[in-house]
């Protein structure tokens, strides 16, 4: 290993400051940082929040998201595999279905594997072209400001393929985390500058431009034409029958987002997350708490005409992504309030929010996204009057 | 003089505001005679347009006095109302469906059964027009609106003078989404309402618009639209319009007058 | 003396531009960008009554009272916006029903108030009408930049004549819904007066 180090550190100097390389040093930075533990320690920068430095806390953050990218692949495949059963179809669709029938990949919703490699025919695409155009971006700019690539973007780029349906065409991947990355997070100066949380940021954009792909019942099964509406659209709609039982929607056998389907994933996620001490755990809390408040006082109101407002804290916290939105987004440190009692207020908020806007709105079953997005938004000011009334608490103690 | 004291003050600012009077009402006179007339027109084009007989190049007004012929009916009972029923507020050339559902007298609430497409209040008659051909009639412009999903739809409907066969839709006003619920000025999706049979021979309504796609192999596909991909709301919104206007509170008398007469002559 | 002229005509185009550096009017922008041809519309009529407003500001300047100064310009500004309504709404009826009340709204766009409490109060007829003219353009500079982005993006069109085959009728262009709602403009801006001060550094407010 010795060897590779002197190996890299003779081209150094190509890459530094006067050398020839010097434009790309951003990329040479990287892979050194991959390959080993940087030499020098972040001097600048807001992200330093705590002792743990970024690269620790983003690994950690990946950990997290294993169950959650395992249960992606497994319920994408199964979906389809399920809904090509029930039509009879051996394959129906694009390439995906010809290249899973050129590798001998069944179609049986009740095999594991044949589930999550079907599954991982669509996520791998996605995820692919994600790291691809978003690194471009990163790269590009880490270029013209002279600065290094962070590791923010590794998170990102996981984060945002798991928020997607299956069927989203590649090209708006593309655009979509072009979108979140350039006006998301470089517009704002980079990472630990942006306001928005950046993958959230790019499905926004994509759920405004591209609606007719990412809304409606015929996007979340990775089958052509199969209209499958989620459970959450099914609650909205009073002439249809929720037809997911509370504990298929737990495990996420549910049509919807990749990666958002299942509560219990996030559950073994969260539960990473607050041990490292990675995510804070008042946000992840007092989003629940301000869900099961809201909406039991909705309960309460009730509705003769919007079927929503009956709908339990319970049903609340397995559907729409609000588990992953509470647990991996809601918590993203840079976008999130970072004073103690902001947390709460945080918090609360956005779990106010998400039912508030699922069950008023009658158009917006995503919630989850606007809601965080929209509590992204008030965290400077929630931190800053918290910030401002301790510094005149400080203030009167010691007048 | 001194530019503050009271005296200039007061003088420049009369004389501004003549200065500025006399420009502004000029204008407005001036204007006004081409402003009434771009009014009218537009109302003119849409409903030829619906009509299917708008030619951009064809002189628009002298098409709607050749073909079209307007009436108001009384939609309680069906009937046409005659000239001497005319007033001030209620003719044809005043005719405007806001002003006259709001109207304490000349339109009328609806009750929350009445009330499938959500609009609330009514005007009592609706100016209809038919499109004439050789003297007779060819087909129906019915005015109709509905709420959708964020506002309320203004459009018209063609039916055929078989009173069976939509001839046409479109709409002039709405704040649906764009590229979702806008997609009713969608031309290849109004168009796909042209020949769809709206009444079955016993005249109940059979006019469905879907969820999703119709099944062209399906046999009910004569009589049903399709969705609008993605704008659930919006397109049962348009469902309910179709429902109410072609029903007992809407269309369903003057419909019916106009089968009785058609059987009978 | 010609140069200050033109200094006056073509300077808030890029380098001291209404929107882009002042960051005013930006309520219409967004408004009427949606389409190129009421962006146009539009951005005529605000060129032509700030030109206008700044000739007439500038032509009584020497009797303005300064205790009702501000209500003069505010009469002189708002006959204008109501001719010019007059105008759009005889002579471009389909345009005018899209514009609806943001016509009438130029009253409040704060390009014309701030040019004539700024250059026409103080300031010759003819330069004032210039500026007036040069505001409009740096005005009509974004919204044309906007229109054009936010309709060939959001419709697949320019001036209503089909540029992309969009996918809902046939082609490969699907539409961009964003570019027909609001925000786009506020992207679109935003990103405008990045180029505009990545190109003209001198323009960065200091913090």
């Amino acid at each position: 290993m010795k060897f590779l180090r002197n190996l890299l550190d003779k081209q150094d100097h190509l890459f530094r400051k006067g050398g020839k390389l010097e434009l790309l040093f951003p990329i040479w930075e990287a892979q050194d940082t991959i390959l080993y533990t940087p030499g020098k320690v972040t001097k600048t920068g807001s992200h330093v929040r705590d002792k743990m430095d970024l690269k620790r806390m983003m690994i950690l953050v990946y950990i997290a998201l294993i169950p959650t990218v395992l249960m992606a692949l497994y319920n994408t495949g199964y979906q389809a595999h399920l809904a090509m059963a029930q039509t009879g179809a051996t394959s129906s669709g694009d390439w995906h279905h010809a290249l899973a029938a050129w590798l001998g990949i069944g179609v049986n919703p009740e095999n594991i594997f044949s589930n999550m490699a079907f599954g991982a025919l669509f996520f791998v695409p996605v995820y692919l072209v994600t790291l691809a155009v978003g690194g471009f971006w990163e790269v590009l700019f880490a270029m013209i400001r002279k600065h290094e690539v962070t590791e923010g973007f590794l998170v990102t780029s996981l984060l945002f393929p798991l928020i997607l349906p299956a069927s989203i065409p590649l090209w708006q991947v593309a655009v979509g985390i072009s979108f979140g990355v350039v006006i998301g997070k470089e517009v704002f100066g980079g990472v630990g500058m942006n306001i928005l949380n950046p993958a959230l940021t790019a499905r926004a954009f994509l759920f405004f431009a591209y609606p007719a792909e990412i809304s409606g019942d015929k996007v979340w099964v990775a089958v052509d034409g199969f209209s499958k509406a989620t459970p959450l659209a099914q609650f909205a709609d009073s002439t249809m029958q929720v037809t997911a039982t509370w504990w298929d929607a737990f495990i996420g056998l549910i049509p919807g987002s990749m990666g958002e389907t299942s509560a219990l994933a996030c559950l073994i996620g969260a539960f990473i997350l607050i041990v490292t001490r990675v995510g804070s755990w008042q946000i992840m809390l007092s989003i629940v708490l301000g869900m099961v408040g809201f909406s039991y006082f909705l309960n309460f109101v009730g509705s003769a005409t919007n079927p929503m407002f009956a709908m339990t804290p319970a049903w609340h916290f397995v559907v729409g992504g609000f588990a992953f939105g509470t647990v991996f987004m809601a918590t993203d440190p840079v976008s999130a309030a970072i004073t103690d009692g902001g947390k709460w207020v945080y918090g609360l908020l956005i779990g106010i929010l998400v039912v508030l806007v699922r069950v008023i709105n009658p158009a917006f079953p995503e919630g989850m996204m606007l809601a965080i997005l929209f509590g992204n938004v008030f965290a400077p000011i929630i931190d800053r009057i918290f910030l401002n009334r301790n510094i005149k608490r400080r203030l009167a103690r010691n007048a | 003089m001194h530019n503050d004291s009271i005296k200039k003050t007061v003088g420049v600012a009369l004389a501004v505001c003549l200065v500025c009077s006399v420009f502004v009402s000029t204008a407005a006179v001036y204007l006004q005679g081409i402003q009434e007339k771009n009014k009218h027109l537009d109302k003119v084009k849409n409903i030829l347009i619906a009509g299917g007989l708008y030619d951009k190049k064809a002189d628009i007004q002298k098409l709607f006095s050749e073909k079209i012929t307007s009436s108001l009916i009384d939609l309680s009972t069906g009937e046409a109302l005659t000239e001497d029923q005319y007033t001030d507020k209620l003719s044809p050339k005043t005719f405007d469906i806001k002003t006259m559902a709001a109207d304490n007298q000349l339109g009328k609430a609806l009750t929350d059964e009445q009330d499938l497409a959500g609009i609330k209040r009514i005007p009592r008659d609706m100016l209809v027009y038919s499109v004439m051909n050789n003297g007779t009639v060819d087909k129906y412009v019915l005015p109709v609106y509905g709420k959708g999903l964020w506002s309320t739809m203004y459009g018209f409907i063609a039916l055929s003078n078989d009173l069976k066969t939509i001839k046409g839709i479109t709409f002039y006003e709405h704040g649906e989404t764009p590229g979702l619920g806008g997609e009713i000025e969608n031309p290849n999706w109004r168009a796909s309402w042209n020949g769809k049979i709206a009444f079955d021979d016993q005249a109940d309504l059979i006019l469905q618009v879907l969820k999703g796609k119709v099944i062209p192999s399906s046999p009910d596909a004569s009589h049903q639209i399709d969705g609008l991909s993605g704008a659930t709301l919006t397109t049962r919104g348009v469902g309910k319009m179709i429902d109410f206007w072609f029903g007992e509170n809407g269309y369903g008398p003057f419909l019916q007058k106009m089968r009785e007469a058609s059987s009978n002559g | 003396m010609a140069n200050k002229y033109k200094e006056v005509l073509l300077d808030p185009i890029f380098n001291n531009n209404p929107i882009g550096l002042q960051v005013l009017g930006i309520c219409s922008a967004l408004a009427v960008t949606t389409r190129l041809q009421t962006a146009v519309v539009m951005a005529i009529a605000v060129t032509l009554v700030t030109a206008f407003s700044n000739l007439a500001v500038s032509l009584i300047r020497n009797h303005i009272p300064s205790s009702i100064r501000i209500l003069v310009e505010m009469t002189i500004i708002a006959s204008l916006v109501i001719i010019a309504d007059q105008f759009i709404k005889a002579f471009a009826y389909d345009i005018s029903k899209q514009l609806s009340i943001f016509v009438g709204l130029i009253i409040t766009n704060c390009i014309l108030m701030g040019r004539a409490e700024a250059f026409a109060l103080k300031n010759p007829p003819l330069i004032s009408f210039l500026d007036g003219i040069g505001n409009g353009l740096g005005y009509t500079f974004v919204l044309l930049f906007v229109g054009f982005f936010r309709e060939l993006l959001g419709t697949g069109r320019l001036f209503n004549i089909p540029i992309l085959p969009v996918a809902t009728e046939g082609g490969w262009y699907t539409i961009n819904g964003l570019m027909v709602l609001s925000p786009s403009a506020f992207f679109l801006i935003g990103l405008l007066i990045w180029a505009l001060r990545a190109w003209k550094p001198e323009q960065v407010e200091e913090d």
